[in-house]
C-alpha cells in the first residue's frame, strides 16, 4: 500500500518534524504508531494523506510515486484515504449532516456538491454511518453544538461514508471515555478487517495500540525506534520511547504499578503484571 | 461489531417553532421587499444599451488621459488637499467634544444603574434614568442619524460658505456616533473591578478613574482613530454641498467636464486617505 | 538593576504624541477658519438659532407627507438594491483577492503551482486588488456623478454608485475575513479528495458567512445615509427633494425631509440590528 524511502518534512520556520522515516505497510495491514507528543506522527499521517509534500524522500502509494502525480491525480488518489484527525477538523457552522456527507466529496460533482447542500443527498447513508458510532440522533444537529467526544465520531462517520481503501486515523480516542475508546479502536478495526481496509492509527494510550494492533511502530523525534509485534514491545523499549517525557513516563509508572485499569478488551501489558 | 449506548431518542435540535419559521418568514419578506425596491428604484441595466450610455463612457475615461499634472495646478489643489484634511482633524476633535459627555451620559451604569448608585433612592435613580439619560441618548440619535451632509447643508446656511459648516457638520453627526459607541464600550466593561474598587471604599471618580477608564481607553481610542478614518472621506464629500476641500474642486472639474483634472483630484484622494489609514493603522498598533 | 524588572514607562513618548496632536489641532483649527467663540459668542448663535427657528414648525400638510414618503421609500429602495448589488460585485472579487484560495496556504502545500502558474495566480491577486481599490477610493457620490453622465437622471445611477463603492469596501473585508478562516477544516475536506470548489462552498464559506452578513449589514446602514445624499447630484429620493426645498428656502418643507430621513436611518439601523442578532 504504503512505501516510505526516507522520507524527511521540515516546515517553513525550520521545525523539523519528521527527520528520516523508511516503511512498508502492506494492503490490508493494521498499523498502531505510538511515541511522545511532538514526535512527528501528526506530520507524518499528513504526509501519508497527500496534504504535505515531504522535503526528501520518496512517498509511494501502491507503486506510485506521489510527487509525480497532477492536481487530478493528487484528488482521486486521495479519495481513496480516508483521514481522522487528532482535532476534529469539521466545519462548525454545518450540520452534521453535511459534515458526514463531505465523504463523498471527491466522488460527487461541483453541481451535485452544491445540490446536497440545499437538499441532503444520501441522507440514509448518512443516518447508517452516525448510527454505527452510536450517535444516529445527531443527523440535524448544528455540529458545533456537539461535544469533543461526539464531533470526533462525526469525523469517523465521514469516513465510513468516504469508504477508502485505507484509513488513518490521528488518536480518533483523545476526546471520548475510556470505554467508548475501546469501542471506537475496536469499530475501526472490526470494519478494517471485514472489508480488507488497511488502517493505521496514531495512539496516544499504549494500552490500546498493545491490545488491538499486530504490528506496533514507535516514533521518536522524527524517526522509527521500533518496528515490531505487540509482545517485543517491553518496559524498557517503552522507557526509550518516552525518555525526557514526563507526561508520559508518568503514565508508564502508573501502568508499572497498576493504578490504570485497562478496557475490558485489553491484554495485560507485557512485562507490567503486578 | 462494537456495541455503544443506545440512541437518545429526543433530538434537542428541532426546538422551538418561532426558529423554525423565521428563515421562511425572513426569504418572504425579504424577497417581497428586494422585488419592490427593484421597481421602486427604476432598476433597469437596458439603459447602458440605449442612447449614448457606452460612447459617454469612452468620452469619460479617455477625458481622463492624461491626468492633469502641470505644476500650477498641482500647486492650486494643495490648498484644498490641505484643507480637506484639516477639516477631518478639527470635525473629529469636535466629535470627540460632544462625544465624551453624552456618551458618559448615556451609560447606564454611569447615570443611573449598577454598583455606582447602589445607595441612590428609587425615585432619583428613575429621575437620573430619565432626564439625562434619556435625554443624551435622544440627542445622540438625532445627530447620528441625520447624515453630515445634510448637517453641512444647514451649517452652510446658518454661518455661510466655507470649510468651518464642514467642520461642524462632521462634528455634530460624528459626534452622536463616537457618544453612541462610547456608551457601549463602557457598559462592556467588566463590572468585577469596578465593584472590588467600590467595595475598598473608593469614591466615585475614584472607581471611574482607576476602574471604568483603563478598561475602556483602548476601544475607545481605536474606534476613534477609526473614525477619523472614515471623517477624511467624509470631509471629501462635503465639499460637493460647498463645505470647502477637495470635494468641492472634484464637483467643479466635473460640472466643466475637466476628467484630467478629476483623476488627479481622485489621486490625491486616494493619496490622502492611505496616509490617514496607515497612520491611524500604526497608532492603533500601540495603543493595542 | 534586578533581572526581569521592568522599566520605568519613559515619559517621552505620550508627550511627544501629546504635543504632535495639539500642533495638529491647532494648524487645523487656524486652516479651517473656525470660529467657536464667534459661533457661541453673539452674532453665530443668533444666526443658528433663527435659522432652526424657521424651520418649525414642519410642514405637515397632505402634499408634504406624500413628497417626504415617497423620497423616503425611494431612499430606501436605493440603499437596499445598492447594498445587495455591492455584494455581488464584491463577493466575487474576494474570491480574486484571497492569497489562501489562489497560491498559498494549506490547498497548495502537496502541490505547489509551477513558476509559470504561480506568477499568473499572483498576477490575479493583485489585479482584484488593483479593482477593489478603485472601487473604493472613488466616493459613492463621484460615482453617482458618473452614472448620471452616463445614463441620465433617476435613482438607477445612484444605486450603481453604491453598487460600485460600496463593492470596493466589501470585497476588501471579504478578502479578509476568508484568508482568516481557520484552515484545519479545509485540511480535512482535501484529504477526502474534494475539489478546490467543493472545500470554497464546503469549508471556507460557511466559516465566512456570519461574518459577511455582519458586515453587509454595517454597510447597509452607511448605505442608507449615503443613498439619501445621490439625490444631490440628480440621482433620486430623499437627498433631491431636500435640496429642492433647500434652494427654494421652503424650510417648514425641509424640516419634514429631515424627519423623514431620521426616521427611515433609524428604522434600517433597528432592522439592521435585529437581522444581525438574528441571523449571525
Ligand atoms: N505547521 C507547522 N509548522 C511548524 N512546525 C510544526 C507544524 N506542525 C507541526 N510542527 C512541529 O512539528 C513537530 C511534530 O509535530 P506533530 O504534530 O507531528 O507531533 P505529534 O507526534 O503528532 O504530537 P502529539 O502526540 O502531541 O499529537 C512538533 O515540534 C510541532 O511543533
Ligand atoms: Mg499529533
Amino acid at each position: 500500500m504504503y512505501e516510505l524511502r526516507g522520507i524527511r518534512k521540515v516546515f517553513a520556520d525550520g521545525t523539523v518534524a519528521v527527520e528520516d522515516i523508511s516503511l512498508i505497510v502492506g494492503s490490508g495491514e493494521h498499523v498502531a504508531f505510538i511515541g511522545p507528543s511532538g514526535a512527528g506522527k501528526t506530520t507524518l499521517f499528513r504526509l501519508l494523506n497527500l496534504t504535505l509534500r515531504p522535503t526528501a524522500g520518496a512517498l509511494i502509494f501502491e507503486g506510485q510515486d506521489v510527487s509525480a502525480l497532477s492536481d487530478a491525480g493528487l484528488r482521486r488518489t486521495r479519495t481513496r484515504i480516508g483521514t481522522i484527525y487528532q482535532q476534529q477538523n469539521l466545519v462548525g457552522r454545518l450540520r452534521v449532516v453535511h459534515n458526514v456527507l463531505a465523504g463523498y466529496l471527491g466522488r460527487w460533482s461541483a453541481a451535485t456538491a452544491l445540490a446536497s447542500l440545499v437538499r441532503p443527498r444520501d441522507v440514509a447513508g448518512a443516518g447508517r454511518a452516525l448510527a454505527q458510532v452510536g450517535i444516529p440522533e445527531k443527523l440535524w444537529a448544528r455540529t458545533d453544538e456537539l461535544s469533543g467526544g461526539q464531533q470526533q465520531r462525526v469525523a469517523i462517520a465521514r469516513v465510513l461514508v468516504q469508504d477508502p481503501d485505507v484509513i488513518l486515523a490521528d488518536e480518533p480516542v483523545s476526546a471520548v471515555d475510556p470505554s467508548l475508546a475501546v469501542s471506537i479502536v475496536t469499530l475501526l478495526r472490526d470494519l478494517s478487517h471485514e472489508s480488507r481496509k488497511t488502517l493505521l492509527m496514531n495512539l496516544h494510550s499504549v494500552d490500546l495500540a498493545l491490545g488491538h494492533f499486530p504490528r506496533i511502530v514507535g516514533v521518536r523525534e522524527g524517526r522509527v525506534l521500533f518496528d515490531v509485534a505487540p509482545d517485543k514491545v517491553g518496559p524498557e523499549l517503552l522507557a526509550e520511547l518516552y525518555a525526557g517525557h514526563r507526561d508520559e513516563e508518568l503514565q508508564l509508572e502508573q501502568l508499572r504499578d497498576g493504578k490504570v485499569s485497562f478496557g475490558a478488551a485489553c491484554r495485560p501489558l507485557p512485562g507490567f503484571r503486578k | 461489531m462494537a456495541r455503544f449506548p443506545s440512541a437518545r431518542p429526543a433530538d434537542r435540535f428541532r426546538a422551538s417553532g418561532s426558529k423554525r419559521l423565521f428563515p421562511y418568514l425572513f426569504t418572504a419578506v425579504f424577497a417581497a421587499c428586494v422585488v419592490f425596491s427593484v421597481r421602486e428604484a427604476q432598476v433597469d441595466p437596458r439603459v447602458f444599451l440605449e442612447g449614448d450610455a457606452l460612447g459617454n463612457v469612452a468620452k469619460f475615461v479617455r477625458g481622463m488621459f492624461p491626468p492633469k499634472l502641470d505644476v500650477e495646478f498641482l500647486g492650486l489643489m494643495a490648498g484644498p488637499a490641505i484643507e480637506t484634511v484639516q477639516i477631518s482633524v478639527m470635525g473629529t476633535a469636535i466629535a470627540i467634544a460632544l462625544g465624551i459627555p453624552l456618551g458618559l451620559l448615556a451609560t447606564s451604569s454611569l447615570t443611573w444603574r449598577g454598583v455606582l448608585h447602589e445607595r441612590t433612592s428609587r425615585t432619583g435613580r428613575w429621575l437620573l434614568g430619565v432626564v439625562p439619560y434619556a435625554a443624551s441618548r435622544a440627542v445622540l440619535s438625532v445627530f447620528r442619524s441625520i447624515p453630515e451632509y445634510v448637517w453641512a447643508f444647514m451649517f452652510v446656511r446658518a454661518v455661510g460658505l466655507g470649510p468651518f459648516p464642514g467642520v461642524l457638520a462632521i462634528g455634530v453627526a460624528y459626534g452622536g456616533m463616537l457618544g453612541k459607541v462610547y456608551s457601549e464600550i463602557l457598559e462592556n466593561v467588566s463590572p468585577r473591578p469596578l465593584e472590588t474598587l467600590h467595595a475598598a471604599g473608593a469614591s466615585r471618580v475614584g472607581v471611574i478613574l482607576y476602574g471604568l477608564v483603563p478598561q475602556a481607553l483602548p476601544n475607545v481610542i481605536a474606534y476613534t482613530l477609526y473614525r477619523w478614518e472614515c471623517a477624511i472621506r467624509a470631509s471629501a464629500i462635503l465639499g460637493f454641498v460647498g463645505a470647502g476641500g477637495l470635494g468641492q474642486q472634484i464637483e467643479l472639474s466635473m460640472r466643466m467636464f475637466q476628467f484630467d483634472e478629476v483623476l488627479t483630484l481622485l489621486a490625491i484622494l486616494f493619496a490622502l486617505v492611505a496616509s490617514v489609514d496607515f497612520i491611524s493603522g500604526r497608532i492603533r498598533g500601540w495603543v493595542a | 538593576m534586578a533581572r526581569g524588572a521592568v522599566a520605568r514607562p519613559g515619559r517621552a513618548a505620550p508627550l511627544l504624541v501629546g504635543v504632535g496632536f495639539a500642533a495638529l489641532l491647532a494648524w487645523s483649527w487656524h486652516g479651517t477658519a473656525v470660529d467657536l467663540p464667534g459661533l457661541f459668542g453673539g452674532e453665530g448663535l443668533r444666526q443658528v438659532a433663527t435659522y432652526v427657528v424657521k424651520l418649525f414648525p414642519p410642514d405637515l400638510s397632505a402634499g408634504a407627507w406624500r413628497d417626504a414618503a415617497t423620497g423616503a421609500v425611494e431612499t430606501f429602495a436605493i440603499s437596499l438594491i445598492g447594498s445587495l448589488l455591492a455584494v455581488c460585485v464584491g463577493l466575487p472579487l474576494s474570491l480574486l483577492a484571497t492569497r489562501t484560495l489562489l497560491y498559498r496556504g494549506i490547498l497548495f502545500e502537496a502541490r505547489r503551482p509551477g513558476p509559470g502558474a504561480r506568477a499568473v495566480r499572483v498576477a490575479l491577486y493583485a489585479a482584484g486588488k488593483a479593482v477593489l481599490n478603485l472601487l473604493r477610493t472613488i466616493p459613492e457620490i463621484v460615482w453617482a456623478l458618473i452614472f448620471v453622465f452616463m445614463v441620465g437622471l433617476g435613482p438607477f445611477p445612484g444605486v450603481l454608485a453604491l453598487g460600485f463603492h460600496t463593492g470596493g469596501v466589501l470585497g476588501k473585508l471579504f478578502g479578509e475575513v476568508l484568508e482568516d478562516v481557520d484552515p484545519a477544516p479545509l485540511e480535512a475536506l482535501q484529504a477526502t479528495g474534494a475539489s478546490r470548489f467543493a472545500i470554497l462552498v464546503y469549508g471556507v464559506l460557511p466559516q465566512a458567512l456570519p461574518q459577511f452578513v455582519s458586515y453587509a449589514l454595517y454597510r447597509w446602514e452607511v448605505n442608507i445615509r449615503a443613498a439619501a445624499m445621490m439625490g444631490f447630484v440628480g440621482a433620486g429620493g430623499l437627498g433631491q427633494r431636500i435640496h429642492i426645498a433647500i434652494s427654494l428656502f421652503q424650510e417648514h418643507q425641509l424640516m419634514t425631509l429631515i424627519l423623514a430621513i431620521y426616521a427611515i436611518v433609524t428604522l434600517v439601523d433597528a432592522l439592521s440590528a435585529f437581522l444581525r442578532a438574528r441571523l449571525v
